[in-house]
């Protein structure tokens, strides 16, 4: 009896779904372990805005990869010296490339704004024939 | 209380301290112009406008939460001093303290 009280009520769900189940986002989500994300298009860039309670610039790492974004918590340096693990980390992959120089992102009352302009479009390039 | 059609009530904390008490409450988006927050003999309320808006002329493709009136209303406790109470308005978090009233305070007796 006592073990059935204990047992996380997710786990069963856990042993049916597997470990790539959507519904593991839906429990990550309840559980505040990730933030949750607006994505808003138009032709020429995405916005991204992230809800972030209580953070500012110095505990969110941003890095930018070609056509996707990652989002990752930074934690405080441990006593070492040593950055800590991230508690969360979310990768957004994204319909077209991204200008990185024109991408910026700003915090304003716990809500990050990303936004991502879409790169020039790779112009036509003639391939001259050697022979 | 009177409340806008649509409003959602804010994840909140409550914390008990030795001489305070904290109440924290998210509320993203929000500045400090946004909120309101009275006191009425022990019951706290709070209530917000959503202020930050979506882009316009943008397509939403994600929506994993939405902009939001908050409202909230609570008790104090019995030991907090509603005259007590101070609050901070950072970062989208409102963190409320309220002292406990003196009399509530453990005191050493003297013994003659």
């Amino acid at each position: 009896m006592n073990t059935l009280m204990n047992m996380d009520p997710w786990g069963l769900l856990d042993a049916v779904f597997g470990v790539n189940g959507d519904y593991r986002r839906v429990r990550a989500r309840a559980a505040g372990r990730f933030p949750p994300v607006n994505v808003f298009l138009d032709d020429n860039a995405a916005i991204l805005d992230v809800e972030l309670p209580g953070k500012t610039a110095k505990d969110i790492d941003l890095t930018l990869e070609a056509q996707a974004v990652v989002i990752a918590d930074r934690p405080a340096m441990d006593e070492s010296g040593k950055p800590g693990n991230p508690a969360w980390r979310r990768r957004l992959e994204l319909p077209f490339r991204v200008a990185a120089d024109k991408a910026n992102a700003k915090f304003e009352n716990g809500i990050l704004r990303i936004e991502l302009p879409k790169a020039e479009a790779a112009g036509v390039h003639r391939i001259a024939i050697a022979g | 209380m009177n409340i806008a059609e649509n409003y959602v009530v804010p994840s909140a904390t409550f914390t008990e301290k030795p001489d305070e008490y904290e109440l924290k409450v998210q509320v993203p988006g929000v500045g400090k112009e946004d909120a309101e927050l009275h006191i009425e003999g022990k019951t706290l309320t709070l209530k917000t406008h959503a202020v930050h808006q979506n882009p316009a002329g943008f397509k939403q493709v994600a929506a994993e939460f939405e902009r939001a009136n908050y409202a909230m209303s609570a008790d104090l406790p019995e030991m907090a001093d509603p005259t007590a109470l101070s609050a901070k308005l950072e970062n989208g978090i409102l963190t409320v303290v309220v002292k406990k009233r003196p009399e509530t305070q453990a005191k050493k007796i003297e013994i003659a």
